[in-house]
């Protein structure tokens, strides 16, 4: 039986389809998010399906999450993407505690018992300044290619200190450290080290191993190893991480047709 | 007859009410103050929204502002500067265990009453006094009784009718005669709700839980113990001190230990399986016993922060609460 | 007197101060180069530029020296109380003991400015839920915990009531911790009603008679305490004693104050003039040193007025500055950017006023308590700059928010209201965070325009409020 998860999420939406017979992933996809978000995601489940040959009717349960869930009208149910990831994760590390999810324009925390359920979750959804989204900003300002930064902090000598609260400001601020002569470098370290504090607060002070990285954001490096420093533990970057919210959301789907 | 307006738990209805005065303690819309100092960064939302109601309240004839909480303390310099209605500023201790800290309480609702009397009231003999306070006691206690039987938020509604209009016969719809059951067991903590705040329990109920304790403070833990019956007959006013201050906790009481307590008790006699954590951005009282909180007890904790913006906020809040109610169910 | 005064590096400071020994320069024992703070940990000093004297040399050392002075307190026996959010009276009692050293852990608040936020001192303070929404001060979590600044208190002495909260919160959050905290209330001061008898604070402030006897059943509290800290009576004549000390570092402070707010030109910093005021509240944990150290900062100014010479051009414009700062480097940059300092209130007013003498001990201390500035109206605060706006003859005025302070939010706002309107001068209002290095083209900015606003008054206007 093939089951779909779709992760609508605020910058892009993922699917994966799921062999729940075989546990296997059969297709996935990922693409823009958009202002169309249902017609977006109609087109990108069309796609995932040709590739994974397997016909629409062949699916027996779609699971929408994430910021756009209740947008996907062809979704059979929705589930929320903190349920979905801590599932994503649990099936991919199984001995996983501790999910830390940093995707365009939030940013999550998430505890798992031993069985992978969620025992307790934080989120920051009200500021940029914890997200990818700041990345982005600093990208900008830097004219360079995202998937550049990590290389960039990777070579720094002295983070910068960013102060601002606000992912607004913080974009005068950066303007500030390169007129003031600070090294490009020390500053995409000081903003990746901004944004893992940014879980501190969320984490508080007992944080328990093994931490699984995932989201958008874990795919550049030396967040993982910002976010190392900030926790004082180390991290794991979860295999695929960009796609754990649709996968935990294709499982769900299989659980409840179980369930049904 | 004259309305006094006011916010806080602290303040006696029944002192005002006892001096011939409308008491009438607001329930807050969320609204952007027209002042601009109130829209500054930094400012509570729930103070900006009093400053705002407090200037566009047409009825009141005074207004009673108390220190527990800085923001507050400041927003009181502002009215004084801007609103024409007089305003009073009543020190309410932060310390809570020293005589000396209680009688500063009582003294202060002595000088509360000269600025009622100033505001057109009169000085209530005992009689009077002791009346007004079986009232209120009475219809707190039928308040109370009345929770099993009506949902979260309507619950919050008779709360605020009677804090807003005083005692009254308790609404058709609040007197129930199943318990209500169903729904994950919650308790919803922190400091004032606003109006639009109680979707909230829509929200909950719609996501399959239940708020069977509402420790917020304009709710069951905003409201004084019942009097002592015997105390108040011979000494009411030093009764109604000690109900109000001895017996309603809070994160701004130093220490707070207090309201752990009471929280403990609580959650535990109503089953709770969940809390949501209702504040403020901005509010530093609160906001700082998140964590504390999260480390004191073995139950999950929801942190619902608001910045008054209504319609991201919307989203926000239900999304964060149908993710607890999936983990807890 | 030094030769020319002038501000200096810190490397320029370590070589003058190699010049200095070799001509003999007598030093107490805490004396030495400044740069070895910087081996410390205390980066920022690098960025940092100082008055050149040996007076302000002692003043540095003597700071930058406090936590080996508590830890060797701690060595000796002494006791150590740690006094919370009253700035400037519990350790009036403290000090009237021998062997009690009292300090400011909230100070803390400077220390991952110092240490360039090397120390983690607010990492901890985010992983017990105290995150950059709340005041710099939150730093103090994170020294209780690692107690690698000062040594754990023996006592800690907390004033709450009509203090701001989220430093009350703080403090709380430390009570959590399991830091016992003996709490005290300071009501908030008001206005007497008709039937009060009214009493005259020192500062100018009223309050009725029983606020002022509220608060001496409070300190009478400590006093027990103290004493059982101690192991030792506290009687009147030690208090007494202790008060006369306090008053010596007052007085010298008013005078220090007065010359370096008035005098043309500016004969010292406003960074040496801020280290100077913070030691009036607890006396950098020696109050004989103290009176020595600003002893010695007064002679240099009081030769520096005499010799006509200053450490700026003559015609700085002169900036009444309020509420302190995180961020020491951003008063170099008032001065680099044409300004002076004439006039300051850093929410601690009562610890720079003399402490009757006239008076039981305890009743002149709880009227001090009373008249601190956070402790009433903003108005009230806002009336008390006005008057000494105009006694030092200021020309602007700066109001630094604290970010995440919750009294700046709205009390910045009035404040400045009421000074446009009484007195004329441009208000700026500008947030300061506990690093500024990255804002620093836009706190340079506004503190430039501030300036302008001035320089492009009408001269006679100009010269008429300066010699106020």
């Amino acid at each position: 039986m093939i089951y779909a998860g779709i992760d609508a999420g605020s910058r892009a939406i993922k699917i994966v389809l799921m062999d729940a017979d075989k546990l296997e992933i059969v297709g996935k996809g990922i693409t823009d998010q958009g202002v169309e978000q249902d017609k977006l995601a109609s087109e990108l489940f069309d796609r995932v399906l040709k590739y994974g040959g397997v016909k629409r009717q062949d699916v027996a349960t779609i699971v929408a999450t994430g910021y756009g869930r209740n947008a996907v009208s062809f979704a059979d149910t929705t589930i929320t993407e903190i349920t979905c990831h801590a599932v994503g994760v649990h099936h991919l590390v199984p001995e996983a505690m501790t999910v830390v999810d940093i995707g365009g324009q939030d940013s999550k925390l998430i505890r798992l018992d031993a069985f992978g359920r969620v025992r307790d979750f934080a989120m920051n959804d009200r500021c940029a300044a914890g997200t990818g989204r700041f990345l982005e900003v600093v990208a900008q300002r830097l004219d360079v290619e995202l998937e550049s930064l990590g290389s960039m902090a990777a070579r720094c000598r002295h983070p910068a200190a960013i102060s601002s609260m606000c992912v607004v400001f913080a974009e005068t601020e950066i303007i500030g450290l390169l007129v003031s002569g600070t090294a490009r470098e020390d500053i995409v370290a000081g903003v990746q080290a901004a944004i893992a504090k940014r879980i501190i607060a969320m984490a508080g002070r007992n944080v328990e191993l093994p931490i699984i990285f995932t989201g958008g954001v874990a795919m550049i490096t030396g967040m993982d190893a910002a976010l190392e420093t900030a926790l004082g533990k180390s991290v794991t970057i979860s295999p695929d991480p960009q796609m754990t919210g649709a996968l935990g959301a294709a499982i769900l789907a299989s659980n409840r047709k179980l369930k049904t | 007859m004259k309305t006094i307006i006011y916010t806080c738990p602290y303040v006696p209805a029944e002192w005002i009410a006892a001096h011939g005065l409308h008491a009438s303690r607001l329930l807050l819309d969320r609204a952007d103050s027209s002042f601009s100092t109130a829209r500054t960064e930094g400012v509570c939302p729930y103070v900006r929204s009093f400053i705002h109601a407090a200037m566009n309240d047409t009825e009141a004839d005074g207004i009673i502002v108390t220190t527990v909480c800085d923001q507050m303390r400041r927003a009181f310099d502002l009215l004084v500067r801007r609103c024409d209605v007089p305003a009073f500023l009543m020190n309410v201790p932060n310390t809570w265990q020293s005589l000396a800290s209680q009688r500063l309480y009582l003294d202060e609702l002595k000088r509360l009453s000269l600025f009622l009397v100033r505001a057109g009231g009169q000085s209530p003999p005992d009689d009077v006094l002791v009346e007004t306070m079986l009232q209120y006691d009475e219809a707190r206690r039928s308040i109370r009784a009345a929770r099993p039987y009506v949902s979260a938020r309507r619950y919050a509604e008779v709360m605020a009718a009677f804090g807003m209009n005083g005692p009254s016969e308790l609404p058709s719809d609040a007197k129930g005669s199943e318990p209500l059951s169903g729904g994950v067991p919650l308790a919803i903590i922190g400091g004032p709700l606003m109006r639009q705040d109680f979707e909230l329990f829509d929200v909950v109920e719609q996501s399959g839980g239940r708020i069977v304790l509402d420790a917020t403070e304009t709710g069951e833990r905003g409201m004084c113990a019942p009097f002592d019956r015997r105390r108040l007959q011979k000494e009411p006013l030093i009764e109604l001190a000690d109900a109000y201050f001895g017996s309603i906790p809070d994160a701004s009481r130093r220490p707070n230990s207090e309201l752990y307590m009471w929280l403990k008790h609580e959650l535990s006699g109503r089953g709770v399986r969940g809390i949501i954590f209702r504040r403020f951005v901005w509010c530093d009282i609160w906001h700082a016993e998140l964590r504390r909180l999260k480390d004191w007890t073995d139950l999950p904790v929801l942190d619902i922060d608001t910045a008054g913006d209504n319609d991201t906020d919307r989203h926000r809040t239900t999304n964060r609460i149908r993710a607890f109610l999936e983990m807890l169910q | 007197m030094t030769e020319t005064p002038k501000r200096i590096t810190l490397g320029e400071w370590d070589r003058r101060y190699e010049r200095l020994q070799r001509a003999g320069l007598s030093e107490p024992d805490y004396g030495g180069p400044l740069g070895r703070h910087v081996e410390d940990g205390d980066q920022r000093l690098l960025k940092l530029r100082y008055d050149n004297s040996t007076a302000a040399l002692r003043l540095w050392n003597f700071l930058l020296t406090e936590e080996d002075r508590l830890h060797a307190a701690r060595a000796a026996g002494n006791k150590i109380v740690g006094t919370m959010k009253d700035l400037g009276t519990i350790p009036v009692m403290a000090y009237s003991f021998d062997d009690v050293v009292a300090f400011y852990p909230d100070g803390a608040w400077w220390i991952p400015c110092v240490m360039e936020l090397g120390a983690g001192l607010l990492d901890i303070a985010d992983s017990l839920g105290i995150d950059e929404s709340f005041c710099p001060v939150r730093a103090m979590l994170g020294a209780f915990v690692t107690e690698a600044h000062f040594p754990v208190p023996d006592i800690l002495i907390c004033s709450v009531g009509a203090t701001c909260d989220d430093f009350s919160a703080i403090a709380q959050r430390l009570n959590g911790l399991g830091y016992p905290i003996f709490w005290w209330e300071i009501p908030h001061r008001r206005r007497p009603e008709p039937n009060e008898t009214t009493v005259n604070l020192p500062g100018g402030f009223l309050a009725p008679k029983c606020q002022v006897e509220y608060v001496k059943s409070e300190l009478e509290r400590i006093q027990t305490v103290l004493e059982e800290c101690a192991g030792l009576p506290l009687d009147e004549a030690k208090l007494s004693a202790g008060i006369k000390q306090a008053n010596q570092v007052r007085r010298t402070l008013a005078e220090l104050r007065f010359l370096a707010f008035t005098a043309e030109p500016c004969p010292i910093p406003v960074l040496e003039m801020l280290i100077a005021e913070m030691l009036a509240i607890h006396f950098c944990s020696d109050r004989r040193e103290t009176i020595e150290v600003l002893n010695a900062l007064l002679e240099e100014v009081k030769a520096r007025v005499r010799a006509g010479t200053g450490i700026l051009d003559a015609g700085a414009v002169k900036i009444f500055w309020i509420n302190p700062v995180a961020d020491l480097q951003v008063m170099n940059l008032l001065e680099d950017c044409g300004g002076r300092i004439c006039g300051t209130e850093y929410l601690f007013s009562h610890a720079l006023d003399e402490i009757p003498e006239d008076l039981p001990p305890l009743e002149a201390l709880a009227q001090m308590a009373l008249a601190d500035p956070m402790v009433g109206s903003s108005t009230d605060r806002a009336e008390r700059i006005c008057s000494d706006i105009s006694r030092f003859g200021a020309e602007a005025v700066l109001i630094s928010r604290i970010p995440g302070a919750s009294h700046c939010a709205l009390e910045g706002q009035i404040i400045g209201e009421i000074i446009r309107e009484k007195c004329d001068v441009p208000v700026l209002e500008i947030e300061i965070p506990p690093v500024t290095d990255s804002i620093r083209p836009t706190v340079r900015t506004r503190l430039e325009a501030l300036v302008e606003t001035v320089k492009a008054r009408p001269r006679a206007q100009r010269k008429q409020r300066r010699n106020q």
